[in-house]
């Protein structure tokens, strides 16, 4: 009880403190204080600090009231208190080091309470949990012109790679196939994320066309599904993706399509399906 | 109890005030001596934040003042405008006692 009694001395002003506070510190040290007590002396520092005008100042302490002009009849106190009071520049020790652990735990609360708003607030605008306009095709190709024969193209808003299926496919059995214009069933958007631990998968391997995680080696082909190599659950997880209107391709990461389950290829590559990039 | 006169305007402060200036009448006390004091004086107890609201006030209006602390502790003492305000409060209160009583004496 008695360190709580302490803890709402420091709410008190320090005028206050400076001048009753070593009386208030002795008295509940000497009190078998209650909770009552101490809800009394929370109601105090309140008062306290509504009617800062009631506490004497420790001029009026050390001289008698009234208007009797006998000489001070006990010598003052010697305080840091009266000192900085007779001096407003002077800053004692003690008052900067309250003033510093008040504005640190003013500090942190502000920060625990930006935290808090800022959880609140909608998703971002940007990044996983939006719809992505990627580009019309022939932006897609302009920026990335091997898209056509197969070459994954990063999408890295989505944090994904776009696939042009039947180019991709042609391409990891060795072959050119140019694919100009791939329709929306045509498209894969595989999500970057790996399926073991989330690892972000690197590009798609040249001598192969496949993609490796280089955490654990997880080995997908260039559609996204997971070959024997790694301990990855299933293939690749991937977004919807649908072309709009204007022939733009949209990435939609509000949802997230589970990757197929093992075993379920529909897609074969000639390498050896147990081993990874080499 | 509503206390009339210049503790009156002390508020919820004007009754822990009178009990205050009555510990203080006989001889000067400390913090600590006045709470137990009230607390044999009126059966209520009374809080350290209550106890020095009331003090701070009377210090203020000159009706007590603290001498020199000693070993942490300031005694208070009445000073002379406050024996004087105390005496008017008791009288006026005396009154009021008196007044009470004979209406109950003479009830019909």
């Amino acid at each position: 009880m008695n360190w709580l009694a302490r803890a709402i001395l420091t709410l008190y002003p320090s005028a206050w403190r400076e001048r009753y506070g070593h009386e208030v510190g002795d008295l509940v040290s000497r009190r078998r204080l209650r909770a009552l007590d101490l809800v009394d002396l929370l109601g105090g520092a309140f008062d306290a600090r509504l009617h800062p005008q009631v506490v004497p100042s420790l001029l009026l302490a050390v001289g008698p009231p009234g208007p009797a002009p006998m000489p001070p009849m006990r010598p003052a106190q010697p305080s840091y208190g009266a000192i900085t009071s007779l001096n407003p520049g002077v800053l004692s020790r003690r008052s900067f080091m309250r003033r510093m652990l008040g504005a640190g735990i003013g500090l942190l609360s502000i920060e625990f309470l930006g935290g808090t708003l800022a959880f609140l607030w909608p998703p971002p605008a940007a990044g996983i949990g939006v719809e992505h306009r990627v580009g019309t095709i022939a932006e897609i190709l302009d920026a990335s012109p091997d898209w056509a024969r197969g070459t994954p193209y990063e999408f890295r808003p989505a944090n994904a790679f776009l696939i042009n299926v039947p180019a991709a496919k042609a391409m990891a059995l060795g072959d050119v196939l140019e694919v100009m214009e791939p329709g929306a069933g045509e498209i894969l958007a595989l999500w970057r994320k790996c399926p073991h631990l989330g690892c972000m998968i690197p590009t798609a391997c040249e001598t192969r066309s496949r993609f490796q995680c280089y955490c654990h080696q997880s080995t997908y082909n260039i559609v996204g599904e997971k070959l024997e190599l790694g301990p990855a659950p299933r293939g690749m997880d991937r977004f919807p993706v649908r072309i709009g209107d204007d022939g733009a391709v949209f990435v939609d990461t509000r949802e997230v399509i589970s990757g197929p389950p093992k075993g379920a290829q529909t897609f074969v590559d000639p390498y050896p399906p147990g081993e990874g990039c080499a | 109890m509503r206390v009339s006169g210049d503790l009156g305007d002390l508020g919820r402060f004007a009754e822990p005030s009178l009990l205050i200036l009555v510990s203080l009448s006989g001889e000067p006390k400390h913090g600590y001596a006045i709470m137990a004091d009230v607390e044999e004086l009126s059966g209520a107890s009374l809080g350290p934040g209550t106890l020095y609201a009331a003090l701070a006030r009377l210090e203020a209006r000159g009706v007590i003042e603290a001498l020199p602390a000693e070993d942490r502790r300031r005694p208070y003492r009445i000073t002379g405008l406050g024996e004087r305000t105390l005496r008017a409060q008791l009288d006026g209160l005396d009154a009021f006692v008196r007044t009470g009583l004979m209406r109950l004496e003479h009830r019909t």
